[in-house]
C-alpha cells in the first residue's frame, strides 16, 4: 500500500462528515483560542505596569485554569458524539479487510489533522483576536494602549502544549473504543432496538424535592456570611436536581401525559409525546448540561456586569471619606479623651488640610444574635456551627456624644436607654441585652447614621448601639476572653476624614500617615499595637481593578460556556436528525402528511429546545437573592440596576439562542428530509 | 363490480437536468373487483415499486388514471393526498414499519388517531381485529420485544382497522421465516373471505399461489395473468411457476 493511503483515506472521512467535524475542530479553536489570549493577557508586560493590574494578574490565572479544565471535559463530550457516528464506517473497514491496525493508523492520521488544523486555526485567531481581547480590557479598566501587534510564542507553545495533551487523550479513548469492539458490532452500534425508558419515579420525585430545597436555601438565607457557605450547597444541589430532572422528571411527566387517555389519544399528542420519551431519555443529560451551562453564563455576566456598572456606586458607599483611619486601643484605660486628643493632634499635624471630620470611639463585640440581644460567650451557647452563621455579627457601641456630634442633633439618653441602627440585619424586641450587661430599652431604632468607613468594611451584620455612658454598660464584659485569651471586646478610634485637594495630594497625607502610624498609635507596655488606614484614591485603582478583572473573566468563560452549549445543541440536534429520518419517513406512509411531521417534530424540537432556557431562567429568578447578598458584600446597594442586568443579560441570551436554534434547526431538517423522494 | 380502476397508467422518470428519460412504466391497465386477492408479480426493475407508489398515492402517473371506489387519484390535492391514504388504503410492508417509539396497541392505534377517533372507539374497533389476527397478548408490548411474524400482525392490525377499501401489500412475506410466512398467508386468506379486497406485490410464488388472480408485469407492462378458478393452491404455484420460467426464458406473451 502506498504511503498516502492513509492520509487520505483520514481527510476522506473528515470530508465526508463534515457536517460532525467542522463544528468539533471549530470548538477546538475556540478552546485554543480563549486559552492562548488569557495566557498572552497574563504575561502582560503592561498589565504589570498598570494601576489595577496586579489583581487582574491574579484573577486572569484562575480563568486559564478553569478553561483547561473544561476544555478537556468538553472536547471528551463532543468526540463521543463523533465515535458513535463513525463507528458504522470503522465497522464496514473492517469488514472490507482492514484489522485494527489499519483503523488505528486512520484514525492517529485524523487525529492529527484535526488536532494540528485545531490549534494552529485557534492560535491564529487567538493572536488576532488577542489583541481586540486587550483593547477591551484596557477600556474597562480606562486606561490607554498601544496598537501594535503582539505574538507570546511562551504561551503559544504552553497552550500548544496543552491541546497536544488534550488530542492525544482524546485519540487514546478513541483507538481503544475500536480496539475494544467487534466489526458486527461496529456496523450495528446506533440501530439497536432500543428499550422504551422506564420513568425512575423515584428519582424524578427527589429532583423536585432537591430543587426546592435549594431554591428554598437560596430565598431564605439571610446573612452574607452564611450565603457564602451556602451558595456552593444550593449550586451543587440545583446542578444535580437539574440533571435528575431532565433525565428522570421529564419521562416520568410523559409518562403521566400517556396515562390519561383522554390528553394522549389525540392526533396532535399522540406522536409528540411519544417519541418526546426518547428524545428526552437519550437527551436529558445534554439538556440539563445546556441548562446548567445556561444557569452559569447568566449568573457570571449579570454579577459581573452589575458589579462594574454600580462600582462607583458601591466605591462611593464602600470609602465614604477620603481617608479612613482606625486606631486600636488596646485597654480601657486609655479609651478616654486623653487618648484621643493626643491622636487627634497628631494627625492634624501630618493633614492640616482635612475637612468633614467623623470622629468616633467605639467598642465591638462579635457574638450571635438573639431574640433578646447578644451572647458572647462561646461557651454558653452550645455551639458556633453552621447553623448559626446566619445570627454571627457585631455589636458596635458609640456614645451619644459622638452620635450628636456625627449627625448634627441634640438626642438625650437616660442611662437605661439607647438607639440602636441595624446594618444587614433586624432586631424587633424592645430592649437589647449583651450577654450579662444590663438591659437597654431601645428608645428609637434609627433608619440613618453616620458610622465611620472601617465599620462600612464589614461583611457581616452589624447593630450600632448609642449609649449615654459606655464604660458602665462595657464594664461587665471586659472579664470575657476568647479561647486566645484575649478580651473578647475590641476598642478603637475611628479617625474618617476628606481631603481638600486632587488625589495626588490624596495620596501623599496617606503615604505621610502610612510613615507616622506607629508614632501616633498607642501602644501597650509590649510595644504592640494594630491600626487601619485605606484612602479612597489607593483603593480606587485596585477596586475597579478587580471589578474589572472579573468582568473581563466573566465575559471570556461566557464567550467559552456559550460556544459549549451552542456545540450541544448542535450535535444534539444532529444525532436527532439522524434517528428521526427513519420515523419521519414511515409516518407518512402510514398516512400523515409532511405538514403534520413537521408540525410534530416541530413542537417536540421545541420543547426540547426551550426546556433548558426556560429552567435556566427560573434557576436565575431563584438564585438572584443569594447573588443580591452575595454581591451586597462587596459594597453593592443597587438592586434596580442588577435586576436590569439580570433581566437584559436573560433577554439577550434568549435572542442568541433563538438564532442558534433557527441554524441548527435548518441543519435539522437537512437530515431528516434528506433521503425523502 | 370492480373497486379499483386503472388504466393506461405511464409513469416516465426525468433525470434533473431533463436530458435522460427512464420509462418506468409503459402502460398498465387493469381491474380490481370488490373482494378480489390479487397478486402481481415481477422481476426487480420491472416496475412494481412504481405501481405500488401510484396506487398509493405517493407518487403521480405521468398520464393514465387509477379510480377508487369512484375516486380519481388525479382529482385528489396534495394536501388531502395524506388523508386519503388513511381513509381508504391500508398499506402492508416489508419491513413491518412500525414505530419503536409506540408499544403494538398504540402502533395500530396511530391511523385512527390521526383521524381523529375517541378512545373508546379505537378500542372498540381494536378487540375483533386483534382476535382474528391472534395478537391479544402483545399489544402492551414494544416492537423490539416481539417476533417478526408477531410485528408483521400487528402491522396488518394496523392495516385493517380503518376498514380500508383496499389493502395494498407490498412483499408483506420478504422478511419473514418460513412458518410466519405461512401463518401471514393464511391470515391474508382469511381476510380475503371476509370480503376484504387485498392488492400484493411479491416476489413470492408461494405468496401469490394464495391469490385469487396473478398479475405478470414485465417492462413497465402487465404481461399475464393467470386466474385460479378452481385451482388448489399447489396448482396455481405450478402455473405461476411456468410462467415465471417462460418470462425469464424469453417467451412470447401468452
Amino acid at each position: 500500500m502506498k504511503k498516502s493511503f492513509y492520509p487520505k483515506l483520514a481527510i476522506d472521512g473528515i470530508k465526508k462528515n463534515k457536517r460532525l467535524y467542522f463544528p468539533y475542530i471549530l470548538t477546538g479553536m475556540v478552546m485554543v483560542m480563549m486559552s492562548y489570549i488569557i495566557s498572552f493577557l497574563s504575561a502582560s508586560e503592561m498589565l504589570e505596569h498598570m494601576e489595577g493590574g496586579s489583581t487582574l494578574r491574579m484573577i486572569l490565572p484562575l480563568g486559564s485554569v478553569v478553561i483547561g479544565v473544561f476544555s478537556l471535559i468538553f472536547m471528551f463530550y463532543s468526540n463521543s458524539f463523533i465515535i458513535r457516528q463513525r463507528n458504522k464506517e470503522f465497522g464496514l473497514y473492517n469488514v472490507l479487510g482492514m484489522d485494527k491496525g489499519n483503523l488505528g493508523r486512520i484514525i492517529c492520521w485524523e487525529s492529527l489533522f484535526v488536532s494540528i488544523i485545531s490549534i494552529i486555526g485557534g492560535l491564529i485567531f487567538g493572536i488576532a483576536f488577542s489583541k481586540l481581547a486587550e483593547l477591551i480590557m484596557y477600556n474597562l479598566l480606562s486606561e490607554k494602549t498601544t496598537y501594535t501587534l503582539q505574538i507570546d510564542f511562551i504561551s503559544a507553545g504552553k497552550v500548544s502544549l496543552l491541546f497536544a495533551g488534550i488530542y492525544f487523550l482524546l485519540l487514546l479513548k478513541f483507538i481503544i473504543k475500536v480496539c475494544r469492539s467487534n466489526p458486527l458490532e461496529l456496523m450495528r452500534s446506533g440501530n439497536t432496538g432500543e428499550k422504551p425508558p422506564k420513568a425512575n419515579w423515584l428519582s424524578a420525585v427527589a429532583g423536585v424535592i432537591i430543587l426546592a430545597i435549594a431554591y428554598y436555601i437560596a430565598v431564605s438565607i439571610k446573612n452574607p456570611l452564611s450565603a457564602i457557605v451556602w451558595f456552593m450547597v444550593a449550586v451543587i444541589m440545583v446542578i444535580v436536581a437539574t440533571y435528575m430532572l431532565f433525565v428522570a422528571g421529564s419521562v416520568a411527566f410523559c409518562r403521566i401525559l400517556q396515562k390519561n387517555k383522554k390528553y394522549y389519544y389525540k392526533s396532535n399528542h399522540f406522536v409528540s409525546v411519544s417519541s418526546m420519551v426518547y428524545r428526552m431519555k437519550r437527551n436529558g443529560s445534554g439538556l440539563a448540561s445546556i441548562c446548567v451551562l445556561v444557569t452559569m453564563v447568566m449568573v457570571m455576566l449579570s454579577a459581573t456586569m452589575s458589579m462594574y456598572i454600580g462600582a462607583e456606586d458601591s466605591f462611593a458607599t464602600r470609602y465614604p471619606k477620603d481617608i479612613s483611619i482606625r486606631l486600636g486601643v488596646p485597654d480601657i484605660k486609655y479609651f478616654d479623651e486623653k487618648s484621643f486628643e493626643k491622636m487627634r493632634d497628631s494627625i492634624n499635624e501630618l493633614a492640616p488640610e482635612r475637612e468633614n471630620v467623623l470622629e468616633m470611639p467605639c467598642i465591638s463585640v462579635a457574638g450571635l444574635f438573639t431574640e433578646e440581644g447578644m451572647i458572647i460567650d462561646q461557651e454558653s451557647h452550645a455551639q458556633f456551627d453552621i447553623s448559626t452563621y446566619d445570627n454571627i455579627g457585631y455589636v458596635q457601641i458609640i456614645t451619644l456624644e459622638d452620635y450628636n456630634r456625627a449627625m448634627g442633633v441634640n438626642e438625650s439618653l437616660e442611662k437605661d436607654e439607647c438607639f440602636i441602627y441595624c446594618y444587614r440585619t433586624e432586631y424587633l424586641n424592645d430592649t437589647f441585652t449583651i450577654e450579662n450587661c444590663m438591659p437597654l430599652r431601645v428608645k428609637e431604632v434609627l433608619d440613618k447614621i453616620c458610622i465611620p468607613n472601617y465599620m462600612v468594611l464589614e461583611i457581616v451584620p452589624m447593630v450600632v448601639i448609642v449609649t449615654s455612658d459606655i464604660e458602665t454598660l462595657a464594664e461587665p464584659l471586659l472579664s470575657i476572653k476568647n479561647s486566645w485569651d484575649n478580651s473578647v471586646l475590641q476598642m478603637s478610634w475611628n479617625y474618617d476624614f476628606d481631603i481638600d485637594g486632587d488625589a495626588d495630594e490624596e495620596k501623599a497625607v496617606y503615604n505621610k500617615i502610612d510613615r507616622e502610624i506607629p508614632d501616633i498609635a498607642i501602644h501597650e507596655e509590649s510595644g504592640d499595637y494594630n491600626y487601619g488606614l485605606v484612602s479612597r484614591a489607593t483603593e480606587r485603582s485596585e477596586f475597579f481593578g478587580m471589578y474589572a478583572g472579573l468582568l473581563f473573566m466573566g465575559i471570556l468563560l461566557s464567550i467559552v460556556f456559550l460556544f459549549a452549549t451552542v456545540l450541544i445543541i448542535y450535535y444534539k440536534q444532529i444525532t436527532e436528525g439522524y434517528e428521526d429520518h427513519k420515523r419521519f419517513e414511515i409516518m407518512q406512509k402510514i398516512g400523515m402528511t409532511t405538514h403534520d411531521i413537521r408540525r410534530s417534530v416541530n413542537s417536540q424540537v421545541l420543547t426540547v429546545f426551550f426546556l433548558p432556557l426556560l429552567l435556566a431562567g427560573l434557576h436565575l429568578a431563584f438564585a438572584f437573592p443569594i447573588l443580591w447578598k452575595l454581591l451586597q458584600m462587596f459594597g453593592f446597594s443597587n438592586m434596580e440596576l442588577m435586576i436590569g442586568v439580570t433581566a437584559v443579560s436573560y433577554a439577550v441570551f434568549a435572542v442568541v439562542y433563538v438564532l442558534v436554534y433557527k441554524i441548527t434547526s435548518n441543519v435539522y431538517y437537512g437530515i431528516v428530509s434528506g433521503g425523502r423522494k | 363490480m370492480s373497486i379499483l380502476e386503472i388504466s393506461g397508467v405511464k409513469k416516465i422518470y426525468t433525470t434533473r437536468f431533463g436530458d435522460n428519460k427512464t420509462e418506468a412504466l409503459r402502460s398498465v391497465s387493469f381491474d380490481v373487483k370488490q373482494g378480489e386477492y390479487v397478486a402481481i408479480m415481477g422481476e426487480s426493475g420491472s416496475g412494481k415499486t412504481t405501481l405500488l407508489n401510484i396506487l398509493a398515492a405517493i407518487d403521480k402517473p405521468t398520464s393514465g388514471s387509477v379510480i377508487l371506489d369512484g375516486n380519481d387519484f388525479s382529482k385528489i390535492k396534495e394536501s388531502q393526498a395524506a388523508a386519503f391514504r388513511r381513509d381508504n388504503l391500508g398499506f402492508v410492508f416489508q419491513e413491518f414499519n412500525l414505530l419503536d417509539t409506540f408499544t403494538i396497541e398504540d402502533n395500530i392505534y396511530l391511523p385512527l388517531v390521526l383521524s381523529g377517533k375517541t378512545h373508546t372507539e379505537m378500542e372498540k374497533r381494536l378487540q375483533p381485529v386483534a382476535k382474528q389476527l391472534g395478537i391479544e397478548h402483545i399489544l402492551k408490548k414494544y416492537p423490539y420485544e416481539v417476533s417478526g411474524g408477531q410485528k408483521q400482525r400487528a402491522a396488518v392490525a394496523r392495516a385493517l382497522i380503518t376498514a380500508p377499501k383496499l389493502i395494498l401489500a407490498d412483499e408483506p412475506t420478504g422478511a419473514l421465516d418460513s412458518k410466519a410466512t405461512d401463518e401471514l398467508l393464511r391470515l391474508f386468506s382469511q381476510i380475503n373471505k371476509t370480503g376484504q379486497t387485498i392488492l400484493m406485490v411479491t416476489h413470492s410464488v408461494k405468496a401469490a399461489s394464495h391469490a385469487s388472480r396473478v398479475l405478470f408485469i414485465k417492462d413497465g407492462e402487465v404481461f399475464h395473468q393467470i386466474y385460479r378458478g378452481d385451482n388448489t393452491n399447489e396448482q396455481l404455484y405450478q402455473m405461476i411457476s411456468d410462467t415465471l420460467t417462460m418470462l425469464a426464458t424469453g417467451g412470447d406473451r401468452k
